[in-house]
């Protein structure tokens, strides 16, 4: 099967390796790629080469890093009694966005799911333990999704910690704004049991 | 007129054994379903806060799905009904440890048949059902780990033989194990395998035989000794490696 010249198969065969890239948009791209100037081709490159280069992980917290911490381990205005669990660097994310949180992060590079075997050893909870047993945690939120295997997660790093220091779940609920009739009976099941005092 | 041409949809009865993330929103789910097998479906947006589908696209629902056909291997998910949600095993770590570990089996034992195998269906839903009861009841243990595997092998086709020497068909001393001769051996045809005991026999007998919510539990040498037997049946009959359950008898 012909594919054109050998540069650009090997373009989009590279492309097609991004998650939810298939073969037909990774070709679409590549044309658009080959397309367009080479200033600005140069500098999508140039973007791919400096983020391998200088992003890198805190050695703190897990969260994307330009250095050995992140900005949010750096920054002294932060509240270094308070932990927030997360799955993925992209999860501090809109956590940041809410404006809510002024404590520290650690990531944990994914969710127990022993079916992909993806164990407690291949996540940074021993890391997360040692935070915690370093003292000065009063408390640890766990936001891991409320998928089937974040909540396997949450509940395990509870067990773990829960001696040493307080340990909150993210509340799960309703989404703000829905009609109550369109909620499915498992997300509304969540609320009832998780209801508080007005 | 209906955007969907009806004939391509259809319905059917599923248990999720796996998701896995696709692109910005979507999730792709591994089904087992009761009338087509092992299916994969797409459930576009479901990772959204307002999907339509809410929770349920979980592992280890029970759904009446509705989904439409596509050309590929992936069907759309284009309804989900809940028929069991699990609350109870799905707020244990080994309530989702025993569950996984069950759907594992069906995804790896069964893959890639698309024939609908009832019986692998219900056992599957019957197991889910006695770990919600109780997920820290005999279900998960090791033993009721093994039953499972044991009565999956059954109906999946891979039953060991335990009534007589796998090899030679002698009906006494059956005192070792042969993965590769799928069943007991006898003293004289016990090479590549291992001790067996008569524990671990009846252990095997009557986990085959009887109802999993009846099981009897086994001491914990004879139900390692008949997980690693089931584990090197599958690996040499059915070319599948399992993780082995009988494992977590040792923690
Ligand atoms: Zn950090
Ligand atoms: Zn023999």
């Amino acid at each position: 099967m012909s594919e054109g010249p050998a540069p650009l198969s090997r373009l989009t065969a590279e492309l097609s390796q991004l998650p939810g890239i298939g073969r037909r948009t990774a070709q679409r791209l590549a044309f658009h790629i080959l397309r367009s100037d080479e200033s600005d081709a140069r500098s999508l490159a140039e973007a791919i080469v400096e983020v391998k280069e200088k992003v890198g992980l805190c050695e703190v917290c897990f969260n994307l890093a330009e250095g050995p911490r992140c900005r949010i381990c750096e920054d002294p205005s932060r509240e270094v009694s308070l932990i927030c669990v997360v799955e993925e660097p992209a999860d501090v994310i809109p956590i940041e966005r809410t404006h809510e949180y002024r404590g520290l992060y650690h990531v944990l590079g994914g969710a127990l799911s022993p079916i992909d075997g993806i164990d407690a050893e291949d996540l940074r909870i021993a890391e997360l333990r040692r935070r915690v047993e370093g003292g000065g945690i009063l408390e640890v939120i766990l936001a891991t999704n409320p998928t089937t295997t974040g909540e396997a997660t949450a509940s395990h790093i509870a067990d773990l910690i829960r001696e040493q220091t307080q340990v909150t779940r993210l509340a799960a609920g309703l989404p703000v704004g829905a009609d109550l009739e369109h909620a499915d009976e498992v997300t509304l099941g969540r609320a009832m049991a998780g209801r508080s005092n007005v | 007129m209906n955007r969907l041409d009806m004939s391509r949809t259809f319905k059917t009865e599923a248990v999720v054994l796996r998701t896995i993330r696709y692109g910005e929103a979507d999730r792709i789910l591994h089904l087992y379903t009761r009338e087509h097998g092992r299916l994969g479906a797409i459930a576009k947006g479901v990772r959204k806060p307002r999907s339509r589908f809410g929770g349920r696209l979980e592992p280890f629902f029970r759904l009446a799905l509705v989904l439409h056909r596509s050309r590929g291997d992936l069907h759309t998910v284009t309804s989900a009904e809940t028929i069991e949600g699990y609350p109870r095993l799905r707020a244990s770590g080994t309530g989702i440890a025993a569950a996984a570990d069950a759907c594992g089996g069906v995804l790896r034992l069964l893959d890639g048949v698309d024939e609908p195998n009832q019986p692998a269906y219900n056992l599957l839903c019957r197991y889910l059902e006695l770990v919600d009861a109780d997920p820290a009841g005999p279900a998960t243990t090791g033993a009721g780990m093994v039953a499972f595997r044991l009565k999956l092998a059954l109906a999946a086709g891979f039953a060991p033989e335990l009534s007589g020497c796998a090899r030679c068909g002698a009906t006494d001393h059956m005192t070792a194990f042969s993965g590769a001769a799928g069943g007991v051996v006898c003293p004289t045809c016990e090479a590549g395998s291992f001790p067996f005991s008569a524990e671990a026999h009846t252990f095997m007998v009557q986990a085959l035989g009887r109802p999993m919510a009846d099981l009897l539990p086994g001491d914990t040498a004879a139900v390692r000794q008949a997980g690693r037997a089931i584990g090197e049946t599958l690996e040499h009959h059915a070319h599948v490696r399992l993780p082995r359950p009988e494992g977590r008898l040792a923690a």
